[in-house]
């Protein structure tokens, strides 16, 4: 078995989809659908293949593309046995959110834009599992950005969709910004790319890896997972389709920053580890929080992968970065499961998105509830779900090795518990709240398969023991140390209390405020400065309205006059008139008389004469 | 009676001045040209009296060479005038100002 041809086959099955559906399959939304779920079926089936026929050993192969001066730039694949996780996760969850869409969008007008945006998005983020240098990361790492805005916008004719795609592609700019420089720095300080090599250079000389330049490189991880302080664009990215919510911004996309820090783990020093930790935490608790402010049943979820991708960096930043991808594992499964039954809601209750305009919804639409509910105890971690399993070892670690960032983490869980717990009540039981939402029937077949797939995952797929090996040795050691370890016992014996105590605690005080599903919101009614701090976001987003508005404008201003009056009038437009100035004199003489020019040529000479007699 | 160099001079300047301002004042294509041949005749003019004068044959070489340029020039000028002619049927130069416009 060739596995490098195997992996460009991977590779180029989505490209192709896509430039198919590009060039003849415009108006052809149907054919293009399939076309693009076949696509990504195939890649599903190729990486089943390529696991079951992986090398026991770190695989990388790669041919030059370019090559300026001592920069090459070469275009290779690194198996190893995160991207063996990652390509699992990727293809899998990948193909159920394909077969998913088919429902979802089949009464959509731009379909075969759509689903040719699904297939590049398979494309990129597929590159990135598989690149074995940062040059190649980054271009992947901006193609998936790109994908992401292209599909954000894919309501392009709604306000809301356009500022989202454009705020999600620039504050990914900000972060690529860093995340390029670091990668200019890598290339100085190891004159390679190459991650195998970065890897070893820093086995061999540990002080290569410096503060700065991790620091530099985290910046795309902040951009791309959405963390502090470049979170802003996620939620908003929720004007995107509920399929696109589901794989780019909730499954891959934004996990890819995760698998970014694994594949860079080398690099980064203590004091960036503890950074990511922090942020990670924060963003864990936090998050929680704004969640609880939101009315839109998306938005809950977007606020909810900020708080989940909090932990997974925790888990890096506190050094047990295989854990962070356990739980990147198990989040795609449980947080693509519950993006994909608020669609399967969303689809049937034509668009409808406000939970308090919901209501009842779990005697209308039984199946899509129940999946939910699965999603929702994965989510919070409820005992032996996927994940309980990947969520509690962070937090037991975290226990065991670093107090504070603990504390954030279980505050984070009961957060967890405590908007899903609202969520659920409001949207799921009480009655509806809305005509729209009263004759709101089952999704068919096609969207709920997937949903059961999901589901079954969700509640058993934490069960990392019985895993294949090929997919479960990026992070088994680590897993099976922080639950058996003698290290970690005492953690343990705490966290199964501890966790516990703090989904069913975050339950139960959901219940307590919103009771079986309310009309309004009894935080907004009781503490209505406390509700306006989360609705609004901690005022996040206001304060970066007010320095876009407010410092960048008149900077910007400035610039522009400069722009406008120096270059624009006095170098372009100075010159040229000189120029102008000079054409309109010399072509005076031009007056068309041969007697004229007889002058000139007798003025002439006389020049050169007095010139030869130095006369001047 | 021998003539001396300054007469010869004189008759050159003279020969040229007249050469020059028929270049300048004539309208016809045709004088004009010939002003010009009248211009670099005093040159030869001057260039063979100066020759005699100081009593080598710098100059009277260098007016082989000056009188076969001019031959050739004549040879191309005229031709250039015939054509002119042809295509407008007309030789003065007042006609001639297409470039200008």
């Amino acid at each position: 078995m060739n596995l490098d041809a195997l992996m460009v086959f991977i590779m180029i099955t989505p490209l192709f989809s896509a430039g198919i559906i590009a060039l003849f399959l415009r108006d052809k939304g149907t054919v293009a659908s399939w076309l693009s779920v076949a696509a990504s079926g195939v890649i599903l089936a190729l990486s089943i293949l390529l696991l079951l026929n992986a090398p026991e050993k770190p695989y990388s192969s790669s041919i030059e593309w370019f090559a300026v001066g001592e920069l090459t730039i070469s275009l290779g694949f690194l198996l190893n046995e995160h991207t063996h996780l990652l390509l699992f996760v990727v293809s899998f969850v990948g193909f159920w959110i394909h077969l998913f869409s088919i429902g979802y969008m089949d009464d959509d007008k731009a379909k075969a834009r759509f689903f040719g945006g699904l297939s590049i998005f398979m494309f990129s983020m597929l590159g990135i599992v598989l690149a074995d240098n940062l040059a190649m990361i980054f271009i992947f790492w901006e193609l998936v950005g790109f994908s992401s805005y292209m599909l954000i916008a894919h309501y392009c004719d709604t306000d809301e969709a356009a500022a989202a795609s454009k705020k999600a592609f620039i504050v990914n700019r900000v972060g690529d910004l860093g995340f390029l420089i670091g990668i200019v720095w890598c290339f100085w300080k190891f004159g390679t790319l190459d991650l195998s090599q970065i890897d070893l250079a820093v086995q061999l000389d540990p002080s290569l890896a410096v503060t700065g330049l991790g620091l530099l490189l985290i910046c795309g991880f902040l951009g791309k997972s959405a963390q502090f302080p470049l979170h802003v664009w996620l939620p908003d990215a929720m004007a995107g389709p509920t399929p696109i919510s589901a794989l780019i911004h909730a499954a891959t996309m934004v996990a890819a920053g995760i698998f970014l820090l694994v594949r860079i783990d080398v690099l980064l020093t203590p004091f960036v580890l503890e950074w990511i930790a922090w942020t990670g935490a924060g963003m864990a608790f936090i998050a929680g929080f704004v969640a609880l402010g939101q009315n839109d049943i998306k938005k809950i979820l977007a606020y909810s992968t900020l708080s989940q991708l909090g932990y997974m960096a925790a888990a890096v930043g506190i050094g047990l970065p295989g854990l962070g991808l356990f739980h990147l594992t198990t989040h795609a499964f449980f947080k693509a499961l519950l993006f994909l039954c608020s669609g399967s809601i969303i689809h049937a209750c034509h668009h409808e998105q406000d939970i308090f305009k919901m209501g009842g919804l779990f005697k209308r639409m039984p199946i899509t509830s129940i999946a939910f509910l699965a999603g929702m105890v994965a989510l919070m971690g409820a005992n032996y779900t996927a994940g309980y399993w990947s969520k509690e070892a962070i937090m037991t670690a975290a226990f065991a090795l670093d107090g504070p960032i603990f504390w954030f983490l279980i505050g984070g869980a009961v957060m967890t518990a405590l908007y899903m717990g609202r969520l659920f009540f409001i949207a799921f039981l009480g009655k509806p709240r809305s005509p729209g939402v009263e004759h709101c029937k089952e999704s068919g077949p096609i969207m709920l398969l997937p949903l059961l797939v999901l589901g079954v995952l969700a509640l058993v797929g934490g069960f990392y023991t019985y895993w294949p090996e090929i997919l479960s040795q990026s992070f088994i050691s680590e897993a099976n140390e922080v639950y058996h370890g003698e290290e970690f016992h005492h953690a343990h014996e705490t966290l199964k209390v501890w966790g516990t105590v703090a989904w069913i605690s975050g339950l139960i005080i959901a219940f307590a405020i919103y009771g079986l599903g309310t009309k309004g919101d009894r935080v907004a009614n009781k503490i209505p400065p406390l509700y306006a701090l989360f609705r609004r976001r901690l005022f996040i987003d206001d304060v970066y309205d007010f320095y876009v508005a407010k410092i960048q404008q008149r900077f910007v201003d400035i610039l522009g006059f400069l722009d406008l009056f120096l270059i624009s009038g006095v170098m372009v437009r100075g010159s040229a008139g000189i120029a102008g100035l000079v054409g309109v004199f010399s072509r005076s003489l031009h007056v068309g008389s041969v007697h004229a020019y007889v002058y000139w040529f007798l003025l002439g000479i006389v020049l050169f004469w007095a010139f030869a007699m130095g006369w001047f | 009676m021998t003539l001396s160099l300054n007469s010869f001079l004189l008759i050159s300047g003279l020969l040229f001045a007249i050469g020059f301002f028929g270049v300048l004042l004539r309208r016809n294509v045709l004088v004009i040209f010939m002003s010009l041949e009248m211009m670099l005749n005093a040159a030869i003019l001057a260039l063979v009296a100066f020759s005699r004068f100081n009593g080598i044959m710098d100059g009277n070489i260098f007016v082989f060479f000056i009188i076969t340029v001019a031959a050739a020039e004549i040879a191309v000028g005229l031709a250039i005038i015939v054509a002119l002619f042809r295509k407008r049927q007309s030789v003065m130069v007042e006609q001639l100002s297409s470039l200008k416009n």
